[in-house]
This record gives C-alpha cells, structure tokens and sequence, in this order.
C-alpha cells in the first residue's frame, strides 16, 4: 500500500455566501466521507487550514500577509490516505463533497525514500 | 461515530444567537451581528469535520458568546453606544440572556421587529426570514418566488427602515401590544402560506416556510402576553393546513384538489394538535378571521370522503368569514360551495357581485368557476368559452395543465 495525500483547494467558505442551512448540510457530507474512509480502513489522517496565510517569497525573503479574498484559490486542507494507486484515491475522492462550489481534489503521492 | 445532527441547527441556531446579541449590542449594529453569527457556523462547519463536539448547541452558544468581545471591539472604534460589560455585573447579565427563556424572548423581540408596521409590508416578510429564522437572500429569495436580487434591496430597505424609525428592540405593550400582535400574526399567516400554496419544484424549502411559521407562531404561545385566542386560532389554522401537505400533489407534482386527494395520507397528529389549539381558541367569544378559516379547515378534515363533506357548515363559516372580511375569494369560494351542492341559484347570486377583475393576477380562477356553473348548468357553449378564458389568463404551469384537463372533458360530453 502507498500513501497519498488529497489537496482540497478552492474558495473560502467565510467568501461564498453560504447559509447555515447550507453549512450544516454541506458539513453532513464532509462527516459522512470522512466516516465512509475510517470504516474502509484507508484513513491516515488530515487537518483544515485557516484562511490565514503568511507568505515569505524569494531571496529577500519578502513577507506578505494575505487573507483568502486576496486569493481566489486556497488550499484548505488535507487527508492522507493508503491506496494501491491513484486511481483507488480516484475513486475515493469522488465523494469530497465540494465539487459544486468548483473545488479541486489534487492528488498526490507521498514520496517513499530507500533506506 | 455519531455524527446525526439535529435537523436544521444551524438555521435555528442562527435566528436565535442574532436576538440575542441584537439584544445585547441594539438594532442599529444588527448587521455585525449577523456576521459575527455567520461566521460561527462556518468555523464549526470546518472544524467540527474531525471531531463533533459532544453538545453542539453549547458549543455554538459558546462560540457566539465569545463573539461579543469581537464585536464589542470592532464598535468601539466606532464609538456607537455600547453597554459597558467590561464591569462583573454586567458580564452576569448577558450571561443570563443566554438563557432558554431569555432566548425566546429576545426571538420574540424580533419578531416583533421584523412586522413592525413601519416597514413596508413586502419588506417584513423577508426581514423575518433572514433574522427570526436564519435564511440567506438565495433561499428567501427561492421560497418567495422572487429574484435574490429583490430579496437583497427589501432586507437593506427593512433595515434603513429600522434605523430611520429607531426602532426599539421590544416587545410592545398595552393597547399596542394587540395592533402589532396582529401585524405579527399576519406575517406568519403569509409565511404560511407561500409555503403551502406554492407548487415549485422544490418542494423542500416550501414545507420548510410551512414549518418554520408555525415554529415562530409556537413562539408567540409560549409567552403569556402574545397567547391569544387569534394566536391559538392561527396555530390551529397552520396545523389543519399542514395535516394535509402531503396529500396536495401526486407523485408527479400535479396539484390535486380536495375530491382527488388521498384522505388516508392526511396526517392525524397534527389534525389532533390542531383540535385542542383551537378548543384554547374559542374560550373566549372574540372570534378572528383565522377562527373561521380554522373552522373551514377542520370542517374539510372531518370528512372521511369528499361526497361526506358538510358544504352546509362549510358555507356557514365561509358566510361568517366574509362578513368579518369582505373578499372577493371568499364570494368566489361560496358560488364553488354552491356548485357543489347544485344549488346553482344561490351561486349566481354570488357569482353576479363579482367580475374577473377582482382578482387580478388569478383571473383565471374566477373563469374556472364560471365555467364549472355553466357545465354544471349544462350550458357546454358557455362553459368552454370560459375554460378557455382561464386557460388564456393562468400563469403557473401546473395549475394550466390542471384546466387543459378540465377543457378535455367538457369536449366530451
């Protein structure tokens, strides 16, 4: 089994307009994927970022402080997960549930070094 | 895991923190309230991904709790009146509003806000929805039929309105307490009934404004000032209307009038709930408009078959109703009452104070019923004439679909 990690990348919610209602049932599909890979086993973990981005950019090391209005895309968390390929994290990532809202899933896989 | 939250608590949630804190910081900050609120829920919606928290509501009480000394920031450079709770008293004090009880009369507060007669009448409707029962613009504007874009321009209307007025954030009481309660009780009655009268595609978000009338009209008996015997009548109303949403379209989403209905899916508890609501409702002799509607409703519930219904009763209330208020739908009802019975003298004497006029934007009722005493007359010539007209003037494609049907079967007789 390899790793890989998903990428969660798109607009904020805080930027998106949505309802409670609409939270609370978009929060029902994230428990419910994240249910559906703990019981299949290929669950290693993940965190939610914060909007919050702090960026130190070249050999200036040039600070910026952005907030995710600033940019239109944001990664805004991850799981990490065991598979046989990526078409295995394919098939799982089809249940992320925000796709509608134009997220983007990138997959990636964790690199393993010989020892 | 257990991960089942309860229905919609977000969407209370979010009614009831907005009193509160309006209570707390007044009406005119209400828009950093609302983002302050806002802004809760899409922390838990993120952060509770990993890890519910084992009381949720606490945990968003919690949350908004904490919001105020954001809030209490963000207006102090803005030096708006602020209560100054930096002092211990004061921090028990708004500890308290977060109290059950405290919470439904901070509810009620706004409610009593949003029917302000002050506000323009479109206007309350949607300012109800946003801040009593926590809808954005797109599901308000979705329920109502409307542009979100309409919704967006009523709700800055209702709060320029509110700031312009300086409205108190109060409960009215003494003689204005009866006034606005009516005002109150109408609003709910309209919410009501957008939910129940439209046929949208999406059923959900009208029984949704179905449900959340009678959540806010329960609000209103909960507290010993706005129980009214119009209030009892008005919950009772909802609960015999609600009794049958399921049984209003078929499988397919045709509309189904009250002889085509399936009277075994009508629902029995809430049939009993609206029974002893409106034996509350008639303990005192001051009967309302919603006590005769009432009385209409539950007359139709009664019946075990459409060929059962009492039409005498019926027409009796209906007599009573229009005499309380003068409608032209209640007249049009009446002649339908008649129709029914074949007592088609009594249905033109209703029928002959009314012209189609009357009804605007449903004309196309009044040609229907025409054209049901003319076949009922068996005058097929006339009748078909005005089928016609109706079919000309409908706007809502079901209820068109439901007339061309109508039109069929007169061609062939």
């Amino acid at each position: 089994m390899k790793q890989f990690m998903m990428i969660f990348i798109g607009a904020d919610y805080a930027d998106l307009g949505l309802s409670p209602e609409e939270l609370q049932t978009r929060m029902g599909k994230w428990f419910a994927w994240n249910d559906k890979m703990q019981q299949a086993g290929v669950l290693v973990g993940g965190e939610a970022l914060t909007p919050d981005i702090r960026r130190i950019v070249g050999k200036n090391r040039t600070v910026t402080d952005l907030t995710s209005t600033e940019v239109k895309e944001i990664v805004g968390g991850y799981y990490t997960v065991k598979a046989k390929d990526f078409d295995a994290v394919q098939e799982i990532a089809q249940d992320f549930p925000d796709y509608d809202l134009g997220g983007t899933v990138e997959i990636r896989e964790i690199m393993v070094f010989d020892k | 895991m257990e991960n089942q939250l309860i229905d919609h608590l977000f969407r209370y949630h979010s009614g009831k923190m907005v009193s509160v804190l309006t209570r707390i910081f007044g009406l005119s900050n209400l828009e950093i309230v609302e983002d302050a609120v806002q802004d809760t829920f899409i922390k838990a919606s993120i952060s509770w991904r990993k890890q519910v928290p084992e009381n949720p509501e606490a945990w968003l009480t919690q949350a908004a709790k904490n919001r105020i000394l954001d809030i209490f920031r963000k207006l102090k450079t803005e030096k708006n009146y602020l209560p100054n709770f930096y002092q211990g008293a004061n921090t028990i004090a708004i500890n308290e509003l977060f109290l059950e009880s405290e919470i439904e009369d901070a509810q009620l507060r706004m409610i009593f806000t949003a029917c302000h007669p002050k506000l323009n009448a479109k206007d309350r409707i949607a300012f109800a929805l946003k801040t009593v029962s926590g809808f954005s613009s797109k599901e308000i504007a979705s329920a109502l039929l409307t542009k979100e874009e309409t919704v967006k321009k009523r709700l800055i209307r209702a709060r320029k309105a509110i700031l312009k007025a300086d409205l108190q954030f109060k409960i009215p009481q003494g003689k204005s307490l009866k006034k606005r309660l009516e005002s109150v009780l109408e609003v709910l009655y309209l919410i009501f009934n957008e939910g129940f009268h439209s046929n949208k595609k999406e059923q959900l978000i009208h029984k949704e404004l179905c449900g959340e009338a009678m959540r806010l009209c329960k609000i209103l008996l909960k507290n010993t000032h706005t129980r009214t015997s119009e209030s009892y009548a008005l919950f009772a109303l909802m609960c015999f209307h609600a009794a049958r949403l399921e049984s209003k379209t078929n499988t397919q989403n045709q509309i189904l009038d009250l002889e085509h209905q399936d009277r075994s899916l009508w629902h029995y508890p809430l049939m009993e709930l609206g029974n002893s609501m409106m034996y509350k409702a008639v303990e005192n002799n001051e009967f309302s408009c919603y006590h005769y509607e009432a009385a209409i409703a539950s007359e139709h519930l009664k019946a075990k078959t459409f060929n059962a219904t009492n039409w005498d009763k019926i027409l009796y209330w209906y007599e009573c109703l229009n005499s309380l208020q003068p409608m032209a739908n209640h007249l049009l009802t009446m002649a339908v009452i008649c129709i029914q019975k074949k007592d088609l003298q009594k249905a033109d004497t209703y029928l002959s104070k009314l012209n189609a006029n009357d009804f605007e934007q449903r004309k196309y009722l009044f040609y229907g019923t025409k054209s049901d005493f003319y076949a009922a007359k068996k005058d097929l010539k006339k009748a078909i004439a005005h089928i016609n007209l109706a079919i000309e003037t409908v706007n809502n494609q079901l209820e068109k679909e439901h007339l061309v049907k109508k039109k069929i079967k007169l061609n062939q007789k």
